[in-house]
């Protein structure tokens, strides 16, 4: 079985939200990233430093209690709400603030936005 | 300026699944698209698509075409055409603004958007040929 670690995720420039501290577990395994061109360098460096394992959320579908994070690259209307309607903690790369028709379910405590990957660092245990 | 000069077409696609919250969506003034690949989450108040053309390079005062109802478009959000190229995804907001609320947004004259189904067209033609 692999050894999670925690990582704490903070706000980037103009960014919203968090931080968030996300680590993975057996049942979560997942860095869901939901973004183009595959596996987002975001969703990577999480998954580099947790232990979680990346997954293409366009290439094939994966339970949302399988995921430990989703990072999106929402520009404010769709994506933005949906995984915190979910309950999944969720990362935009985009410098999103809440908006758009599910906007009452992003909170301070699962969402953060304006993201790079200066914005990801280690959680000492 | 002629009639018959030809519309460079950046981006043409088919619907192929219109998901059960689209009307609600319509009802605000937005149609929201993703690629028929999208993770299954957003179906439901998706418009789900295959695209033909993935050009790209949405401009003010292109025309967008749906179904043979045109609009001019009045505003591309920063990360849109990125969005549409890569993802299939574009958030269509029937509002009238000249200034994308959102970094998504595509900006068309305020009207209630048309429905679309299964089979319905989607196209993003430059009115202007010489900028591709």
């Amino acid at each position: 079985m692999p050894e999670y670690k925690a990582v704490k995720i903070s706000k980037g420039r103009n960014g919203w939200g968090g931080p968030l501290v996300v680590k993975p577990t057996a049942d979560r395994p997942l860095i869901y990233s939901v973004t183009g061109g595959g596996i987002h360098p975001v969703a990577q460096k999480i998954a580099d430093l947790t232990g979680g394992q990346p997954f293409d959320g366009f290439k094939s579908s994966a339970p949302f209690e399988k995921v430990a994070v989703a990072v999106i690259d929402c520009g404010g209307t769709a994506r933005i709400g949906v995984y915190p309607m979910k309950n999944v903690l969720t990362v935009d790369i985009h410098a999103a603030t809440p908006s758009g028709p599910l906007a009452n379910f992003i909170k301070e405590t699962n969402f953060v936005s304006g993201v790079g990957a200066d914005d990801i660092t280690e959680v000492e245990q | 300026m002629t009639t018959t000069e030809a519309e460079t077409i950046r981006y043409a696609t088919v619907v192929t699944q219109v998901g059960p919250l689209v009307p609600d969506f319509i009802h605000q003034g937005m149609l929201v698209f993703f690629g028929e690949n999208a993770p299954a989450e957003l179906h439901d108040f998706s418009v789900l698509h295959r695209p033909d053309v993935r050009t790209g390079g949405l401009s003010v005062g292109d025309v967008i075409d749906l179904d043979g109802h045109r609009f001019p478009i009045l505003a591309v959000g920063s990360v849109a055409n990125d969005n549409l190229v890569n993802l299939g995804h574009i958030d269509l907001k029937f509002n009238g603004q000249n200034t994308p609320p959102l970094a998504g947004d595509v900006c068309l004259p305020k009207t209630t958007p048309p429905n679309l189904a299964p089979g319905s067209t989607f196209q993003v033609m430059c009115a202007d040929p010489t900028d591709k």
